[in-house]
């Protein structure tokens, strides 16, 4: 199975012999050893460290189909190198951009994702209910939330209760993660070590959901939930609020209760609370173990990776949209 | 599949042989390699493999199911980690 690549270090990567090279420079301007990177083994690439590379290995990357995600300095994400698209398909193009234009049909599919994502927020709280946190209150206004969503007729009062689901959802972190004080969520730029874990987590997510979608017909530009706006591609947000609850929010819980990530990995800067590089390292590789983690799929009967569930949602979906059959988003069992 | 491979090449063959193994494979030592392929990409470096090779020339393949069927002791010096985190 192919890997991601997540390149910390700053160095060159270059294209050498038809596959990768990468040479990691110091401070100093000292190169390391080099290192190759099997072309056929690499999914696609996380930039979190400064790179060096040029466009005849931004063509090879391209003709291999290997997106690279950038990531800043304050770890927030920059954008991604999408490579072309292999994999058009103008039936399903036309399907999709019908369903979104259709208030009728896009409201069906907002909805699914919103029902979708709070069923598996809840699943997280009543596991955790199970383990004496007592989220019981939580836990009852969100199942009255969730009666709302299938009355909503427009998109923006759908995202409205969405926001109240998260915001209760959110004030249960506290129970369930006491070693981090957690006072609501804030964005641009997080101001505590949960905020910036939630932050960076998230992104992550979103990037998984792109790179999935890459390798499916669907537009990644044309979405449901959140209006397609330009320059992003808003269908990985919908799809990352399906598995936000199942693998980000399950993975900052357990990184937090099993102490793997404390207060030192983190560094106060002037209103912003950021991962230092070594906690930043830490979530990747839990969360690169996360993905290729596998599940014994229901329907499949079979074992499937995080990763490829996220694939399966893609297909069930590019399935609605031909209309072969309805679309019922991902519900964890366990 | 989890792949070793190993090869014992004519020195005018090597460089030949090194390139087609690093798209493939981590190197992990002078004409060693290790990682996970698909049973296509097996065949794929076979068949180039086999292009390269010519007569007493040797390529050995280990296969296995899965990387945690695997027991890799390192003695001495690592001389290439085959880590995704660089």
């Amino acid at each position: 199975m192919k890997k991601s690549f997540y390149l910390f270090n700053p160095g060159r990567l270059s294209r050498k012999d038809n596959t990768l090279k990468f040479v990691p420079v110091d401070e100093n301007v000292n190169e390391g050893q080099a290192r190759y990177l099997p072309i056929e083994q690499v999914a696609n690439l996380y930039v979190f460290g400064s790179l060096d590379a040029n466009s005849a290995l931004y063509n090879f990357l391209g003709k291999n189909g290997i997106g690279v995600h950038f990531f800043d300095y304050y770890e927030h994400y920059t954008g991604s190198f999408y490579p072309k698209e292999y994999l058009q398909a103008g039936q399903l193009h036309v399907q999709q951009s019908l369903h979104y234009s259709d208030p009728m049909k896009r409201i069906t599919l907002a909805q699914e994702f919103i029902n979708v994502g709070a069923f598996n927020m809840l699943k997280n709280l009543k596991y955790y209910q199970n383990r004496n946190k007592n989220t019981a209150e939580e836990i009852l206004i969100i199942e009255e939330l969730i009666k709302q969503i299938n009355h909503t007729t427009k998109v923006d009062e759908l995202m409205g209760i969405e926001g109240n689901i998260r915001q209760v959802y959110y004030s249960a972190f506290n129970k369930i993660i006491p070693t981090f004080p957690f006072n609501g969520r804030e964005r641009q730029p997080p101001t505590d070590p949960i905020n910036a874990l939630i932050s960076f987590c998230n992104m992550i997510c979103y990037t998984a959901c792109l790179d999935m979608l890459y390798h499916t017909q669907l537009d990644p530009t044309i979405s449901f939930l959140h209006e397609p706006g330009v320059r992003r591609y808003s269908l990985a947000l919908d799809v990352a609020e399906i598995f936000k609850p199942i693998l980000v929010d399950r993975l900052i819980f357990s990184l937090v209760n099993k102490k793997h990530i404390q207060v030192k990995h983190f560094r106060n800067e002037v209103n912003a609370c950021l991962l230092k590089e070594s906690g930043r390292k830490i979530v990747m590789k839990a969360w690169d173990d996360k993905l290729t983690d596998t599940i014994k799929h229901r329907k499949l009967g079979r074992h499937v990776s995080y990763k490829h569930l996220i694939k399966l949602e893609c297909y069930k979906l590019s399935k609605h949209l031909m209309s072969i059959e309805q679309y019922q988003g991902f519900k964890t069992w366990w | 599949m989890y792949i070793i491979l190993v090869y014992d090449i004519n020195t005018k063959r090597g460089g030949k042989m090194l390139k087609l193994c690093r798209k493939y494979l981590n190197w992990i030592q002078n004409s060693v390699f290790e990682g996970e392929l698909t049973n296509i990409q097996l065949e794929n470096l076979k068949a180039d493999a086999n292009e390269i090779m010519q007569e007493g020339d040797s390529l050995i393949i280990f296969n296995n199911k899965s990387k945690k069927w695997l027991n890799k002791e390192i003695i001495g010096q690592e001389k290439s980690s085959i880590n995704n985190f660089l």
